[in-house]
Protein backbone atom coordinates (compact mmCIF):
# COMPACT_ATOMS: atom_id res chain seq x y z
CA UNK A 1 0.00 0.00 0.00
CA UNK A 2 1.52 3.01 -1.00
CA UNK A 3 2.54 5.91 2.23
CA UNK A 4 0.59 9.48 1.80
CA UNK A 5 4.11 10.86 2.53
CA UNK A 6 6.16 9.99 -0.58
CA UNK A 7 9.31 12.10 1.17
CA UNK A 8 9.89 12.37 4.51
CA UNK A 9 12.81 13.27 6.34
CA UNK A 10 13.72 13.40 10.16
CA UNK A 11 16.05 16.34 11.12
CA UNK A 12 18.44 15.36 8.09
CA UNK A 13 22.05 17.03 8.76
CA UNK A 14 24.73 17.36 6.17
CA UNK A 15 28.23 18.83 6.76
CA UNK A 16 30.50 19.60 4.01
CA UNK A 17 33.92 19.47 6.79
CA UNK A 18 32.87 22.20 8.91
CA UNK A 19 30.19 23.48 7.55
CA UNK A 20 26.57 22.51 8.22
CA UNK A 21 24.93 22.81 4.86
CA UNK A 22 21.81 21.29 6.63
CA UNK A 23 20.81 21.50 10.34
CA UNK A 24 17.96 18.98 11.31
CA UNK A 25 15.88 19.46 8.23
CA UNK A 26 12.51 17.87 8.61
CA UNK A 27 10.38 17.68 6.12
CA UNK A 28 7.59 15.97 4.12
CA UNK A 29 6.15 15.85 0.71
CA UNK A 30 2.41 14.08 -0.32
CA UNK A 31 2.28 12.05 -3.07
CA UNK A 32 0.27 13.89 -5.98
CA UNK A 33 1.81 17.48 -4.27
CA UNK A 34 3.77 19.97 -6.09
CA UNK A 35 6.43 21.61 -3.82
CA UNK A 36 8.78 24.28 -4.31
CA UNK A 37 12.15 24.19 -2.42
CA UNK A 38 13.33 28.09 -2.13
CA UNK A 39 16.19 29.54 -0.68
CA UNK A 40 18.78 31.80 -1.73
CA UNK A 41 22.24 30.48 -2.96
CA UNK A 42 24.49 28.47 -0.55
CA UNK A 43 21.29 27.91 1.61
CA UNK A 44 21.16 23.82 1.18
CA UNK A 45 18.23 23.28 -1.39
CA UNK A 46 20.51 21.66 -3.51
CA UNK A 47 21.90 19.55 -1.11
CA UNK A 48 18.85 18.50 0.29
CA UNK A 49 17.71 17.70 -3.55
CA UNK A 50 20.88 15.31 -3.83
CA UNK A 51 20.33 13.44 -0.40
CA UNK A 52 16.80 13.00 -1.43
CA UNK A 53 17.75 11.83 -5.06
CA UNK A 54 20.07 9.44 -3.45
CA UNK A 55 22.84 11.35 -4.88
CA UNK A 56 24.53 11.79 -1.79
CA UNK A 57 23.79 10.99 1.96
CA UNK A 58 23.15 12.76 4.99
CA UNK A 59 25.41 13.13 8.13
CA UNK A 60 22.71 12.53 10.21
CA UNK A 61 19.05 12.18 10.51
CA UNK A 62 16.73 9.72 8.13
CA UNK A 63 14.97 9.63 5.28
CA UNK A 64 11.96 7.70 4.19
CA UNK A 65 11.31 7.44 0.30
CA UNK A 66 7.97 5.97 -0.84
CA UNK A 67 8.19 4.14 2.72
CA UNK A 68 11.75 3.13 2.15
CA UNK A 69 14.54 4.47 4.66
CA UNK A 70 17.16 5.00 2.82
CA UNK A 71 19.69 5.07 5.32
CA UNK A 72 19.19 1.48 5.17
CA UNK A 73 20.40 0.94 1.69
CA UNK A 74 24.07 0.51 0.06
CA UNK A 75 25.19 2.33 -3.04
CA UNK A 76 23.78 -0.04 -5.26
CA UNK A 77 20.20 -0.04 -3.25
CA UNK A 78 20.34 3.73 -3.55
CA UNK A 79 21.15 3.34 -7.59
CA UNK A 80 18.48 1.13 -7.79
CA UNK A 81 15.65 3.38 -5.92
CA UNK A 82 16.95 6.42 -8.38
CA UNK A 83 16.94 4.19 -11.63
CA UNK A 84 12.85 3.16 -10.10
CA UNK A 85 11.77 5.72 -8.27
CA UNK A 86 13.10 9.03 -9.21
CA UNK A 87 12.87 11.23 -12.23
CA UNK A 88 15.54 13.90 -11.61
CA UNK A 89 15.84 16.79 -14.58
CA UNK A 90 18.72 19.61 -14.07
CA UNK A 91 19.32 23.35 -14.68
CA UNK A 92 22.18 22.58 -17.01
CA UNK A 93 20.66 19.91 -19.42
CA UNK A 94 22.91 17.06 -19.30
CA UNK A 95 22.32 15.32 -22.48
CA UNK A 96 24.55 12.91 -24.13
CA UNK A 97 25.49 14.83 -26.78
CA UNK A 98 26.48 11.91 -29.33
CA UNK A 99 22.89 10.75 -29.27
CA UNK A 100 19.71 11.67 -30.83
CA UNK A 101 16.49 12.69 -28.51
CA UNK A 102 15.07 9.44 -28.74
CA UNK A 103 18.06 7.61 -27.83
CA UNK A 104 18.96 9.87 -24.61
CA UNK A 105 15.45 9.16 -23.20
CA UNK A 106 16.00 5.36 -23.78
CA UNK A 107 19.28 5.66 -21.90
CA UNK A 108 17.09 5.91 -18.90
CA UNK A 109 15.41 2.57 -19.73
CA UNK A 110 18.23 1.20 -20.37
CA UNK A 111 19.63 2.03 -16.94
CA UNK A 112 16.24 1.23 -15.44
CA UNK A 113 15.85 -2.70 -17.24
CA UNK A 114 15.43 -2.88 -20.91
CA UNK A 115 14.63 -0.44 -23.75
CA UNK A 116 11.48 0.27 -25.18
CA UNK A 117 11.58 2.93 -28.18
CA UNK A 118 7.46 2.79 -28.48
CA UNK A 119 7.41 3.95 -25.08
CA UNK A 120 10.58 6.22 -25.21
CA UNK A 121 8.52 7.88 -28.83
CA UNK A 122 5.35 8.46 -27.05
CA UNK A 123 6.83 10.75 -23.87
CA UNK A 124 8.49 12.52 -26.37
CA UNK A 125 5.53 13.16 -28.27
CA UNK A 126 3.94 14.31 -25.20
CA UNK A 127 6.49 16.71 -24.33
CA UNK A 128 6.26 17.83 -28.24
CA UNK A 129 9.03 16.56 -29.76
CA UNK A 130 7.67 14.09 -31.99
CA UNK A 131 9.25 15.28 -35.09
CA UNK A 132 12.68 16.04 -33.22
CA UNK A 133 13.12 12.47 -32.06
CA UNK A 134 16.48 11.72 -34.92
CA UNK A 135 17.70 15.03 -33.58
CA UNK A 136 21.28 15.08 -32.02
CA UNK A 137 21.27 17.51 -29.23
CA UNK A 138 23.07 20.38 -30.69
CA UNK A 139 20.34 20.03 -33.55
CA UNK A 140 18.16 20.76 -30.83
CA UNK A 141 17.43 23.96 -28.91
CA UNK A 142 17.65 24.81 -25.41
CA UNK A 143 13.75 24.49 -24.49
CA UNK A 144 13.65 21.33 -26.73
CA UNK A 145 16.70 19.72 -25.04
CA UNK A 146 15.65 20.59 -21.42
CA UNK A 147 12.15 18.64 -23.01
CA UNK A 148 14.05 15.84 -23.56
CA UNK A 149 15.19 15.82 -19.89
CA UNK A 150 11.87 16.00 -18.73
CA UNK A 151 10.91 13.42 -21.30
CA UNK A 152 14.09 10.67 -19.89
CA UNK A 153 13.17 11.57 -16.36
CA UNK A 154 9.29 10.35 -17.00
CA UNK A 155 9.70 7.71 -19.26
CA UNK A 156 10.32 4.65 -16.42
CA UNK A 157 6.79 6.51 -14.97
CA UNK A 158 8.81 7.41 -11.22
CA UNK A 159 6.64 8.48 -8.17
CA UNK A 160 8.87 11.28 -8.30
CA UNK A 161 10.14 14.18 -10.28
CA UNK A 162 12.64 16.12 -9.13
CA UNK A 163 13.85 19.38 -11.02
CA UNK A 164 16.69 21.62 -10.16
CA UNK A 165 16.03 24.97 -11.57
CA UNK A 166 14.68 23.55 -14.69
CA UNK A 167 13.88 26.70 -16.46
CA UNK A 168 17.57 28.82 -15.08
CA UNK A 169 18.97 28.16 -18.27
CA UNK A 170 15.94 29.01 -20.41
CA UNK A 171 14.55 32.12 -22.46
CA UNK A 172 10.70 33.17 -21.25
CA UNK A 173 9.29 31.50 -23.63
CA UNK A 174 10.65 28.02 -23.47
CA UNK A 175 10.20 28.85 -19.58
CA UNK A 176 6.97 28.98 -20.05
CA UNK A 177 6.76 25.49 -22.01
CA UNK A 178 9.14 23.80 -19.40
CA UNK A 179 6.32 25.17 -16.17
CA UNK A 180 3.15 24.27 -18.70
CA UNK A 181 4.75 20.74 -18.42
CA UNK A 182 5.18 20.30 -15.08
CA UNK A 183 1.70 21.71 -14.04
CA UNK A 184 0.55 19.07 -16.80
CA UNK A 185 2.04 16.47 -15.28
CA UNK A 186 1.37 17.65 -11.54
CA UNK A 187 -2.53 17.25 -12.90
CA UNK A 188 -1.56 13.74 -14.26
CA UNK A 189 -1.23 13.26 -10.21
CA UNK A 190 2.76 13.24 -10.44
CA UNK A 191 4.78 14.12 -7.45
CA UNK A 192 6.88 17.07 -8.04
CA UNK A 193 9.75 18.75 -6.04
CA UNK A 194 11.01 21.80 -7.63
CA UNK A 195 14.16 23.37 -6.53
CA UNK A 196 13.98 27.40 -7.50
CA UNK A 197 15.29 30.40 -6.61
CA UNK A 198 12.81 32.31 -8.41
CA UNK A 199 9.57 33.26 -6.68
CA UNK A 200 7.55 33.31 -10.15
CA UNK A 201 7.79 30.02 -10.49
CA UNK A 202 7.40 28.62 -7.12
CA UNK A 203 4.05 30.34 -7.29
CA UNK A 204 2.75 27.53 -8.90
CA UNK A 205 3.58 25.30 -6.56
CA UNK A 206 1.48 23.81 -4.15
CA UNK A 207 3.55 24.57 -1.03
CA UNK A 208 6.95 25.89 -0.65
CA UNK A 209 9.34 24.88 1.77
CA UNK A 210 12.00 27.79 2.11
CA UNK A 211 15.45 27.30 3.43
CA UNK A 212 18.25 29.44 4.77
CA UNK A 213 20.85 28.13 5.84
CA UNK A 214 20.66 24.96 6.31
CA UNK A 215 17.32 25.25 7.87
CA UNK A 216 13.74 25.16 7.10
CA UNK A 217 12.45 28.52 7.65
CA UNK A 218 8.49 27.97 6.43
CA UNK B 1 7.33 -8.30 -26.44
CA UNK B 2 6.86 -5.46 -29.58
CA UNK B 3 9.03 -2.75 -29.94
CA UNK B 4 11.17 -3.50 -26.46
CA UNK B 5 15.13 -3.89 -27.85
CA UNK B 6 17.65 -6.04 -26.34
CA UNK B 7 19.70 -4.38 -23.78
CA UNK B 8 22.54 -5.67 -25.68
CA UNK B 9 21.54 -3.38 -28.87
CA UNK B 10 21.71 -0.15 -26.84
CA UNK B 11 25.27 -0.68 -25.18
CA UNK B 12 26.77 -1.52 -29.16
CA UNK B 13 25.16 1.79 -30.11
CA UNK B 14 26.39 3.82 -26.48
CA UNK B 15 29.55 2.16 -27.54
CA UNK B 16 29.97 3.14 -31.35
CA UNK B 17 28.59 6.58 -30.79
CA UNK B 18 30.84 7.40 -28.08
CA UNK B 19 34.12 5.96 -30.21
CA UNK B 20 32.35 7.98 -33.71
CA UNK B 21 32.35 11.44 -31.38
CA UNK B 22 35.99 10.97 -30.03
CA UNK B 23 37.10 9.33 -33.07
CA UNK B 24 39.86 12.18 -32.94
CA UNK B 25 40.89 10.55 -29.30
CA UNK B 26 40.29 7.43 -30.48
CA UNK B 27 42.50 7.65 -33.30
CA UNK B 28 45.15 9.15 -31.59
CA UNK B 29 45.33 6.19 -29.02
CA UNK B 30 44.94 3.57 -31.65
CA UNK B 31 47.94 5.25 -33.70
CA UNK B 32 49.77 5.10 -30.56
CA UNK B 33 48.78 1.82 -29.64
CA UNK B 34 49.48 0.53 -33.07
CA UNK B 35 53.09 2.09 -33.18
CA UNK B 36 54.17 -0.25 -30.28
CA UNK B 37 52.23 -3.16 -31.55
CA UNK B 38 53.87 -2.78 -34.98
CA UNK B 39 57.53 -2.47 -33.08
CA UNK B 40 56.99 -5.03 -30.42
CA UNK B 41 55.36 -7.51 -33.57
CA UNK B 42 58.52 -6.74 -35.54
CA UNK B 43 61.15 -7.35 -32.84
CA UNK B 44 59.17 -10.64 -32.13
CA UNK B 45 59.09 -11.74 -35.25
CA UNK B 46 62.76 -11.44 -35.81
CA UNK B 47 63.07 -12.44 -32.31
CA UNK B 48 62.03 -15.82 -32.83
CA UNK B 49 63.80 -15.90 -36.35
CA UNK B 50 66.90 -14.46 -34.86
CA UNK B 51 68.78 -17.91 -34.17
CA UNK B 52 68.74 -19.20 -37.59
CA UNK B 53 69.18 -15.86 -38.88
CA UNK B 54 72.18 -14.99 -36.93
CA UNK B 55 73.59 -17.80 -36.88
CA UNK B 56 73.11 -18.13 -40.85
CA UNK B 57 74.77 -14.24 -40.10
CA UNK B 58 77.59 -14.78 -38.16
CA UNK B 59 78.73 -17.86 -40.06
CA UNK B 60 79.38 -15.25 -43.32
CA UNK B 61 81.88 -13.76 -40.95
CA UNK B 62 84.07 -15.88 -41.86
CA UNK B 63 86.37 -19.33 -40.79
CA UNK B 64 85.79 -21.17 -37.70
CA UNK B 65 88.42 -23.86 -38.02
CA UNK B 66 92.16 -23.58 -38.85
CA UNK B 67 94.62 -25.96 -39.91
CA UNK B 68 98.31 -25.36 -39.58
CA UNK B 69 101.39 -26.57 -38.93
CA UNK B 70 102.69 -28.25 -36.34
CA UNK B 71 105.14 -26.14 -33.51
CA UNK B 72 108.01 -25.02 -35.13
CA UNK B 73 107.10 -25.40 -38.76
CA UNK B 74 106.28 -22.66 -41.21
CA UNK B 75 104.21 -25.04 -43.98
CA UNK B 76 102.46 -28.04 -44.09
CA UNK B 77 101.50 -29.93 -47.09
CA UNK B 78 98.46 -29.12 -49.35
CA UNK B 79 97.77 -32.86 -49.45
CA UNK B 80 96.99 -33.11 -46.18
CA UNK B 81 94.70 -30.35 -46.24
CA UNK B 82 92.68 -32.01 -49.11
CA UNK B 83 92.57 -35.62 -47.14
CA UNK B 84 91.27 -33.78 -44.29
CA UNK B 85 88.32 -32.22 -46.58
CA UNK B 86 87.82 -35.43 -48.11
CA UNK B 87 87.19 -37.45 -45.16
CA UNK B 88 85.48 -34.94 -43.54
CA UNK B 89 81.61 -36.31 -42.50
CA UNK B 90 79.30 -34.84 -44.69
CA UNK B 91 78.20 -31.74 -44.45
CA UNK B 92 80.90 -31.14 -41.82
CA UNK B 93 82.87 -28.38 -43.57
CA UNK B 94 80.45 -25.62 -45.99
CA UNK B 95 83.49 -23.74 -46.87
CA UNK B 96 87.37 -23.56 -47.05
CA UNK B 97 90.78 -22.35 -48.57
CA UNK B 98 94.39 -22.93 -48.21
CA UNK B 99 96.78 -20.22 -47.57
CA UNK B 100 100.13 -19.88 -48.83
CA UNK B 101 102.22 -16.83 -48.00
CA UNK B 102 105.53 -15.51 -49.17
CA UNK B 103 107.17 -12.49 -49.85
CA UNK B 104 107.55 -11.59 -53.72
CA UNK B 105 108.69 -8.30 -55.64
CA UNK B 106 105.48 -6.70 -57.45
CA UNK B 107 107.32 -3.87 -59.50
CA UNK B 108 109.40 -1.91 -57.34
CA UNK B 109 108.06 -2.85 -54.08
CA UNK B 110 108.15 -5.94 -51.61
CA UNK B 111 104.63 -7.43 -51.16
CA UNK B 112 102.92 -10.41 -49.00
CA UNK B 113 101.79 -12.67 -51.95
CA UNK B 114 99.04 -14.75 -50.49
CA UNK B 115 97.85 -18.08 -52.51
CA UNK B 116 94.16 -19.16 -51.91
CA UNK B 117 91.08 -21.10 -53.28
CA UNK B 118 89.21 -17.87 -54.81
CA UNK B 119 86.20 -20.44 -55.08
CA UNK B 120 86.63 -21.17 -51.33
CA UNK B 121 87.46 -18.16 -50.29
CA UNK B 122 84.84 -16.51 -51.27
CA UNK B 123 81.75 -18.12 -49.31
CA UNK B 124 84.22 -17.44 -46.34
CA UNK B 125 84.53 -13.68 -46.77
CA UNK B 126 81.25 -12.75 -47.07
CA UNK B 127 82.08 -9.19 -45.47
CA UNK B 128 85.07 -8.52 -47.32
CA UNK B 129 84.01 -5.24 -49.30
CA UNK B 130 85.36 -5.85 -53.36
CA UNK B 131 85.46 -3.47 -55.54
CA UNK B 132 85.57 -4.89 -59.13
CA UNK B 133 85.17 -8.28 -58.85
CA UNK B 134 86.94 -12.14 -57.50
CA UNK B 135 89.01 -14.21 -59.60
CA UNK B 136 86.62 -16.58 -60.36
CA UNK B 137 87.80 -20.27 -60.81
CA UNK B 138 90.87 -21.71 -58.76
CA UNK B 139 93.15 -22.42 -61.94
CA UNK B 140 93.01 -18.71 -63.31
CA UNK B 141 96.72 -17.96 -63.69
CA UNK B 142 96.28 -14.10 -65.08
CA UNK B 143 94.38 -12.46 -62.46
CA UNK B 144 94.67 -11.31 -59.00
CA UNK B 145 93.09 -9.40 -56.32
CA UNK B 146 94.76 -6.38 -54.30
CA UNK B 147 94.34 -5.36 -50.58
CA UNK B 148 93.30 -1.85 -50.65
CA UNK B 149 96.41 -0.54 -49.09
CA UNK B 150 98.84 -2.50 -51.34
CA UNK B 151 96.76 -1.00 -54.28
CA UNK B 152 97.32 2.47 -53.15
CA UNK B 153 101.17 1.65 -52.83
CA UNK B 154 101.31 0.10 -56.29
CA UNK B 155 98.69 2.89 -57.36
CA UNK B 156 96.89 0.15 -59.07
CA UNK B 157 92.49 0.32 -59.83
CA UNK B 158 90.70 -2.64 -60.92
CA UNK B 159 91.45 -3.74 -64.51
CA UNK B 160 95.10 -2.71 -64.27
CA UNK B 161 98.52 -4.39 -64.92
CA UNK B 162 101.31 -5.15 -63.18
CA UNK B 163 103.97 -7.52 -63.01
CA UNK B 164 105.60 -10.00 -60.40
CA UNK B 165 109.79 -9.82 -60.78
CA UNK B 166 111.58 -12.97 -59.78
CA UNK B 167 115.59 -12.49 -60.92
CA UNK B 168 114.90 -11.48 -64.47
CA UNK B 169 111.63 -13.63 -64.58
CA UNK B 170 108.20 -11.65 -65.09
CA UNK B 171 104.51 -12.39 -64.62
CA UNK B 172 102.03 -10.21 -65.37
CA UNK B 173 98.64 -9.70 -63.29
CA UNK B 174 95.37 -7.88 -64.22
CA UNK B 175 93.81 -6.73 -61.03
CA UNK B 176 90.69 -8.28 -60.80
CA UNK B 177 89.47 -6.97 -57.90
CA UNK B 178 90.23 -4.51 -55.02
CA UNK B 179 89.52 -5.64 -51.42
CA UNK B 180 88.81 -4.02 -47.75
CA UNK B 181 88.64 -6.00 -45.12
CA UNK B 182 89.57 -3.66 -42.44
CA UNK B 183 92.71 -6.26 -41.47
CA UNK B 184 96.13 -7.46 -42.79
CA UNK B 185 94.38 -8.71 -45.93
CA UNK B 186 94.36 -5.28 -46.67
CA UNK B 187 98.01 -5.10 -47.36
CA UNK B 188 97.96 -8.65 -49.22
CA UNK B 189 98.29 -9.43 -52.76
CA UNK B 190 95.98 -12.70 -53.56
CA UNK B 191 96.73 -14.92 -56.29
CA UNK B 192 95.50 -18.65 -57.12
CA UNK B 193 97.42 -20.81 -54.65
CA UNK B 194 99.19 -22.73 -57.57
CA UNK B 195 100.16 -19.25 -58.69
CA UNK B 196 101.95 -18.68 -55.24
CA UNK B 197 103.10 -21.52 -54.78
CA UNK B 198 104.83 -21.93 -58.49
CA UNK B 199 106.44 -18.20 -57.75
CA UNK B 200 107.26 -18.83 -54.33
CA UNK B 201 109.43 -22.05 -55.09
CA UNK B 202 106.88 -23.97 -52.79
CA UNK B 203 105.14 -27.03 -54.57
CA UNK B 204 102.32 -28.56 -52.51
CA UNK B 205 102.89 -26.61 -49.61
CA UNK B 206 100.59 -24.08 -47.63
CA UNK B 207 100.92 -21.75 -44.63
CA UNK B 208 97.70 -23.12 -43.22
CA UNK B 209 94.12 -23.24 -43.81
CA UNK B 210 90.74 -21.55 -42.60
CA UNK B 211 87.47 -23.77 -42.53
CA UNK B 212 84.38 -22.76 -41.84
CA UNK B 213 82.53 -26.39 -39.99
CA UNK B 214 78.97 -26.64 -38.53
CA UNK B 215 79.49 -26.09 -35.05
CA UNK B 216 75.41 -25.79 -34.18
CA UNK B 217 76.16 -28.46 -31.32
CA UNK B 218 79.56 -27.80 -30.50
CA UNK B 219 80.82 -30.52 -33.11
CA UNK B 220 83.63 -28.81 -34.23
CA UNK B 221 85.85 -28.69 -31.39
CA UNK B 222 85.31 -32.86 -31.23
CA UNK B 223 86.29 -32.98 -35.12
CA UNK B 224 89.15 -31.07 -34.11
CA UNK B 225 89.97 -33.45 -31.28
CA UNK B 226 89.87 -36.50 -33.77
CA UNK B 227 92.16 -34.82 -36.30
CA UNK B 228 94.43 -33.66 -33.84
CA UNK B 229 94.52 -37.82 -33.37
CA UNK B 230 95.06 -38.76 -36.72
CA UNK B 231 97.47 -35.68 -37.80
CA UNK B 232 99.58 -35.20 -34.87
CA UNK B 233 102.31 -32.96 -36.68
CA UNK B 234 99.48 -30.03 -37.37
CA UNK B 235 97.97 -27.64 -35.39
CA UNK B 236 94.06 -28.45 -35.35
CA UNK B 237 91.61 -26.28 -34.11
CA UNK B 238 88.53 -24.43 -33.57
CA UNK B 239 88.89 -20.40 -33.79
CA UNK B 240 86.42 -20.17 -30.73
CA UNK B 241 86.69 -16.28 -31.02
CA UNK B 242 83.88 -16.03 -33.67
CA UNK B 243 81.92 -19.42 -31.62
CA UNK B 244 81.71 -17.50 -28.58
CA UNK B 245 81.23 -14.43 -30.08
CA UNK B 246 78.03 -15.71 -31.71
CA UNK B 247 76.57 -16.44 -28.42
CA UNK B 248 77.46 -13.09 -26.66
CA UNK B 249 76.06 -11.00 -29.62
CA UNK B 250 73.13 -12.78 -29.79
CA UNK B 251 72.36 -12.51 -26.23
CA UNK B 252 72.87 -9.33 -26.62
CA UNK B 253 71.26 -8.61 -29.57
CA UNK B 254 67.89 -9.90 -27.53
CA UNK B 255 68.03 -8.12 -24.21
CA UNK B 256 68.63 -4.98 -26.79
CA UNK B 257 65.13 -6.21 -28.73
CA UNK B 258 63.42 -6.87 -25.61
CA UNK B 259 64.56 -3.52 -24.14
CA UNK B 260 63.68 -1.47 -27.14
CA UNK B 261 60.21 -3.34 -27.20
CA UNK B 262 59.92 -2.82 -23.26
CA UNK B 263 60.48 1.17 -23.42
CA UNK B 264 57.90 0.92 -27.04
CA UNK B 265 55.62 -0.50 -25.36
CA UNK B 266 55.63 1.64 -21.99
CA UNK B 267 55.40 4.83 -24.09
CA UNK B 268 52.72 3.63 -26.29
CA UNK B 269 50.87 3.01 -23.09
CA UNK B 270 51.74 6.05 -21.57
CA UNK B 271 50.50 7.70 -24.76
CA UNK B 272 47.15 5.84 -24.73
CA UNK B 273 46.41 6.29 -20.80
CA UNK B 274 46.83 10.09 -21.60
CA UNK B 275 44.54 9.68 -24.23
CA UNK B 276 42.16 7.90 -22.63
CA UNK B 277 42.06 9.86 -19.19
CA UNK B 278 41.57 13.05 -21.50
CA UNK B 279 38.82 11.26 -23.17
CA UNK B 280 37.05 10.43 -19.78
CA UNK B 281 37.88 13.69 -18.76
CA UNK B 282 36.18 15.09 -21.13
CA UNK B 283 33.29 12.86 -21.00
CA UNK B 284 32.79 13.46 -17.33
CA UNK B 285 29.43 15.04 -17.43
CA UNK B 286 28.13 11.56 -19.47
CA UNK B 287 29.37 9.44 -16.91
CA UNK B 288 27.97 11.02 -14.16
CA UNK B 289 24.72 11.41 -15.88
CA UNK B 290 24.32 7.37 -16.35
CA UNK B 291 25.06 6.94 -12.75
CA UNK B 292 22.15 9.63 -11.79
CA UNK B 293 20.23 7.54 -14.26
CA UNK B 294 20.97 4.30 -12.34
CA UNK B 295 24.04 2.89 -14.72
CA UNK B 296 26.47 0.56 -12.03
CA UNK B 297 29.88 0.77 -12.07
CA UNK B 298 30.30 -2.29 -13.63
CA UNK B 299 28.32 -0.73 -16.65
CA UNK B 300 30.35 1.90 -17.07
CA UNK B 301 33.84 -0.25 -16.33
CA UNK B 302 32.08 -2.46 -19.41
CA UNK B 303 31.03 0.48 -21.72
CA UNK B 304 34.76 2.14 -21.29
CA UNK B 305 36.91 -1.64 -21.59
CA UNK B 306 34.82 -2.50 -24.58
CA UNK B 307 35.68 0.75 -26.26
CA UNK B 308 39.21 0.37 -25.37
CA UNK B 309 39.29 -2.94 -26.52
CA UNK B 310 37.83 -2.26 -29.78
CA UNK B 311 40.51 0.42 -30.30
CA UNK B 312 43.05 -2.23 -29.14
CA UNK B 313 41.79 -5.04 -31.51
CA UNK B 314 41.51 -2.19 -34.48
CA UNK B 315 45.61 -1.48 -33.32
CA UNK B 316 46.54 -5.06 -33.27
CA UNK B 317 45.63 -5.40 -36.51
CA UNK B 318 46.84 -2.60 -37.77
CA UNK B 319 49.59 -3.04 -35.98
CA UNK B 320 50.66 -6.60 -36.60
CA UNK B 321 50.19 -6.13 -40.51
CA UNK B 322 52.51 -2.98 -40.19
CA UNK B 323 55.00 -5.37 -38.04
CA UNK B 324 54.88 -7.68 -40.07
CA UNK B 325 56.21 -5.33 -42.64
CA UNK B 326 58.68 -3.49 -40.71
CA UNK B 327 59.90 -7.08 -40.00
CA UNK B 328 60.62 -7.61 -43.32
CA UNK B 329 62.41 -4.68 -43.80
CA UNK B 330 64.63 -5.21 -40.84
CA UNK B 331 65.46 -9.01 -41.73
CA UNK B 332 66.31 -7.35 -45.64
CA UNK B 333 68.02 -4.55 -44.28
CA UNK B 334 69.63 -6.49 -41.53
CA UNK B 335 69.98 -10.49 -42.31
CA UNK B 336 69.52 -10.09 -46.11
CA UNK B 337 66.96 -12.32 -46.26
CA UNK B 338 62.85 -12.22 -45.11
CA UNK B 339 61.87 -12.91 -41.70
CA UNK B 340 59.97 -16.50 -41.59
CA UNK B 341 56.51 -16.19 -39.56
CA UNK B 342 57.16 -17.90 -36.28
CA UNK B 343 53.62 -18.94 -34.75
CA UNK B 344 54.16 -17.78 -31.46
CA UNK B 345 54.55 -14.24 -33.06
CA UNK B 346 50.26 -13.79 -33.71
CA UNK B 347 49.18 -14.70 -30.17
CA UNK B 348 51.94 -12.39 -28.69
CA UNK B 349 50.67 -9.22 -30.39
CA UNK B 350 47.64 -9.33 -29.96
CA UNK B 351 47.87 -10.24 -25.77
CA UNK B 352 50.30 -7.21 -25.95
CA UNK B 353 47.80 -4.96 -27.92
CA UNK B 354 45.57 -6.25 -25.37
CA UNK B 355 47.31 -6.08 -22.31
CA UNK B 356 48.41 -2.24 -22.85
CA UNK B 357 45.38 -1.21 -23.57
CA UNK B 358 44.08 -2.54 -20.53
CA UNK B 359 47.08 -0.85 -18.71
CA UNK B 360 46.10 2.15 -20.24
CA UNK B 361 42.28 1.87 -19.20
CA UNK B 362 42.62 1.41 -16.01
CA UNK B 363 43.21 4.70 -14.40
CA UNK B 364 40.51 6.38 -16.72
CA UNK B 365 38.36 3.87 -15.55
CA UNK B 366 38.86 4.36 -11.85
CA UNK B 367 38.69 8.28 -12.40
CA UNK B 368 35.14 7.41 -14.33
CA UNK B 369 33.79 5.16 -11.56
CA UNK B 370 34.58 7.77 -9.03
CA UNK B 371 32.53 10.63 -10.53
CA UNK B 372 30.85 12.41 -8.64
CA UNK B 373 27.55 12.66 -10.09
CA UNK B 374 26.48 15.17 -7.12
CA UNK B 375 28.94 17.75 -7.75
CA UNK B 376 29.41 17.46 -11.75
CA UNK B 377 25.61 17.70 -12.24
CA UNK B 378 25.42 20.96 -10.49
CA UNK B 379 27.75 22.07 -12.91
CA UNK B 380 30.97 22.61 -10.20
Amino acid sequence: MPHDNVIETCALDKFFGPVRALAEVTVSVRRGEFVACMGASGSGKTTLMNILTCLDTPSGGRVFLDGQDLSALDEDGRRTLRATKIGMVFQQFHIIPYLNALENVMLAQYYHSVTDESAARKILADVGLANRLTHLPAALSGGEQQRVCIARALVNEPPLLFADEPTGNLDEENEIIVLGLLQDLHRQGRTIVLVTHNPDLAAHADRVIRLHHGRVVE
Amino acid sequence: MAGVEKINRMFWRLVWRALAAGRGRAALAGAALTVGVAVACALTAVYFDINAKMSRELRTYGANFYLGPGEGGALMMEADFRQILADAPPGMVSAASPWLLGVARAESQKVVLAGVSFEGLRPLSAYWQVTGGWVGVDFDDRNAMLGVKLAEQLEMREGGEFALLRDAERKRLRVRGIVETGDVTDSLLLVNLAVAQDWLRQPGKISHALLRVANDSGQAGAWARELRVRYPALDIKPIRRVSAAEGRVLEKIRGLMGLVALVVLTLATLCVNTTLTAGVSARTAEFALMKALGARHAAIVRQILTETLLIATAAAAAGGALGWVLAQILGRAVFASPIEFRAPVLPLTVTLALTVALLAAIVPIRRAVRTEPARILKGE
